[in-house]
């Protein structure tokens, strides 16, 4: 029962972008297209679940004092990974993510949920964690991009979606676009949430 | 074009057309946190002028004399941060015992950017950067005044920001768009102004 | 000190773990991101000249060039390269054949980190079928005068990709052994 709720806390209620407001750079950076965003998400996801859960795993034999430094090598060290597998086996993608493969070393949600939740629990439950976590962040990061997709390049997934006269609005794909998207969604949010 | 012309192109390029911040997506955790106020901006953005300069120039010699000679460059993630995070905290202890009041302003901000991915961001781009004729990798000092100059386009969006937020203090704004959401919009035009500098072949 | 001593040794330890585990799987994906580019490159230059044996040689600018001749007459089918400039956010690598009269046949965006939705669009067949059969002189964006017309709202990226490729293709032509043989 504990492990749902640690699984469907991170979509909604403790939304990484959304509530949280963590991991800024590529939400905005990658968004571009939905293939981009959803890429990103199952990367971030994939290093939040085994960091989680290395971390859960030795954190009794961690010393506080250089708890931060170890956690950077256990989550520099899955990104690596990521980043070597990525390129060998979906060179397109990973060309596209570009910089922002390393750069999820430095996103704040990853060490965040490591100091606030992996340390502190056990293994199974900070799977779940990481899991709904990483859910919710790729969540978020398509919502938006379907959102800036659609708009500037009029597809999603690279489907045409809009009707054929449909001249697409090239400032949602490019960086004035990724600001303004993510502003007026997060500004929808409160609204609804003052509403209840 | 001499070398103080590139210079000048490159100084250029890292504060106006690819900025780090709005054209790059690069640092926006601290450009949207310490934005509120105009002297934490300033402190924050010194720090994060030291600390890219200096990561800049360690990560540089990290890479050719250790990672590429001896073909180590799947280890690059892993030291760059590693790197940064002891430059860092090197740094606040040199700053803690010789200059106390610099401590005091900028001490609270050095901690924050072992994670701003500005600075790794410099780190891995200076590796794989080309000088504007497109075939001479960056040398070393090419890398550090990169770090330098993308430091610069850091603060100065970070100051513009923190002013103009400190006006909209006073104004008023529908409850939902309080904060966060004001701050992105704000990002956004502010990013469609420095368009303007794209196209500026120099 | 011995307190530091071991919180030292405990961060080496991990750092040598990681360090291990990279290591491990570097060698199991290296060999696959290098054969896989060697194949893509091998593709690129098969599909602008096709049923030809290459050569490859080195210009005295320094470009690395194939010489494509036909397997059983040996005659020379034409040449490919990789042309290679600085554009607006990265440098874009572009694959280009060229005839024995130095025609352009075909050119391949191999690598690029343009702006999406502007510069990046220089991948699109729209704009790179347009510099098929051109001759060296008229590569040029139209703003400087030439007849490749340029992405909207990219002139730099692609004036850069006009640019690479002109420059190479006279590099190709001034070589005295390529020059000799038409």
């Amino acid at each position: 029962m504990k492990f749902i709720k640690e699984l469907t806390k991170g979509l909604i209620k403790e939304n990484p972008i959304f509530v949280i407001v963590l991991g800024m750079c590529p939400t905005l950076a990658v968004t571009t297209s939905v293939i981009n965003a959803l890429g990103m998400g199952f990367a971030a996801t994939f290093v939040l679940i085994c960091s989680n859960a290395i971390i859960s795993l030795i954190k009794d034999i961690t010393p506080s004092k250089i708890r931060i430094p170890v956690y950077v090598v256990v989550i520099a060290a899955f990104v690596s990974v990521v980043d070597m597998v990525m390129a060998a086996y979906v060179p397109a993608l990973h060309k596209s993510l570009g910089l922002f493969i390393p750069l999820i070393v430095v996103n704040c949600i990853i060490l965040g949920r490591a100091e606030a939740f992996a340390s502190k629990n056990n293994v199974i439950m900070s799977i779940a964690d990481g899991l709904g976590m990483g859910l919710g962040f790729t969540l978020s990061l398509s919502l938006v991009a379907t959102i800036r997709e659609i708009i500037g390049a009029g597809t999603w997934l690279g489907m045409r979606v809009t009707p054929l006269t449909y001249d697409p609005a090239l400032i949602a794909i490019l960086a004035p676009g990724a600001f303004i998207t993510l502003g007026l969604l997060m500004a929808l949010m409160n609204m609804l949430k003052e509403k209840k | 074009m001499g070398y103080l012309g590139q210079i000048f192109v490159m100084a250029m390029t890292a504060i106006f057309i690819q900025n780090f911040v709005l054209a790059r997506f690069l640092g926006l955790c601290p450009y949207l946190g310490v934005s509120k106020k105009l002297d934490s901006a300033l402190g924050m953005g010194l720090a994060v002028i030291f600390v890219m300069t200096l990561a800049s120039a360690f990560t540089y010699l990290i890479n050719k004399y250790l990672l590429i000679r001896y073909d180590l460059v799947y280890l690059q993630t892993i030291t760059f941060i590693l790197t940064i995070a002891a430059l860092v905290q090197f740094v606040e202890m040199v700053i803690q015992k010789n200059a106390p009041a610099l401590y005091n302003s900028l001490g609270v901000f050095l901690p924050l950017i072992t994670t701003n991915c500005a600075v790794l961001g410099v780190a891995i781009l200076n590796t794989t950067a080309f000088r504007p004729d497109g075939i001479t990798a960056y040398t070393f000092l090419d890398s550090v005044l990169n770090g330098f100059f993308s430091g610069v386009g850091f603060t100065v969006v970070l100051l513009a920001m923190a002013g103009i937020r400190m006006r909209l203090e006073k104004a008023e704004l529908p409850k939902s768009m309080q904060g966060m959401p004001i701050a992105l919009i704000l990002a956004g035009i502010m990013a469609l102004a420095f368009y303007g500098f794209m196209g500026w072949k120099i | 000190m011995k307190y530091y001593l071991k919180l030292g040794f405990i961060l080496f330890v991990f750092c040598v773990v990681a360090t291990g585990i990279l290591a491990y799987v570097n060698s199991l994906t290296a060999p696959v991101i290098a054969q896989r580019k060697a194949t893509e490159e091998i593709q690129a230059r098969e599909a602008l000249i096709p049923n030809a044996k290459f050569e490859e040689k080195e210009s005295d600018q320094g470009l690395t060039y194939f010489v494509a001749r036909d397997p059983e007459t040996t005659e020379i089918l034409g040449y490919t390269f990789i042309a290679a400039d600085l554009g607006y956010s990265s440098t874009v690598q572009t694959m280009v054949g060229v005839d024995k009269a130095f025609k352009v046949l075909g050119i391949r965006i191999v690598d690029q980190g343009e702006t999406p939705g502007l510069g990046a669009n220089c991948t699109l067949p729209a704009f790179t079928e347009q510099f098929s059969g051109l001759a060296v002189e008229d590569i040029y964006v139209n703003k400087d005068g030439g007849v490749v017309v340029a992405l909207s709202g990219a002139t730099i990226t692609s004036r850069c990709i006009a640019n690479s490729l002109r420059e190479g293709i006279i590099d190709v032509q001034d070589e005295p052994t390529e020059g000799g043989e038409q």
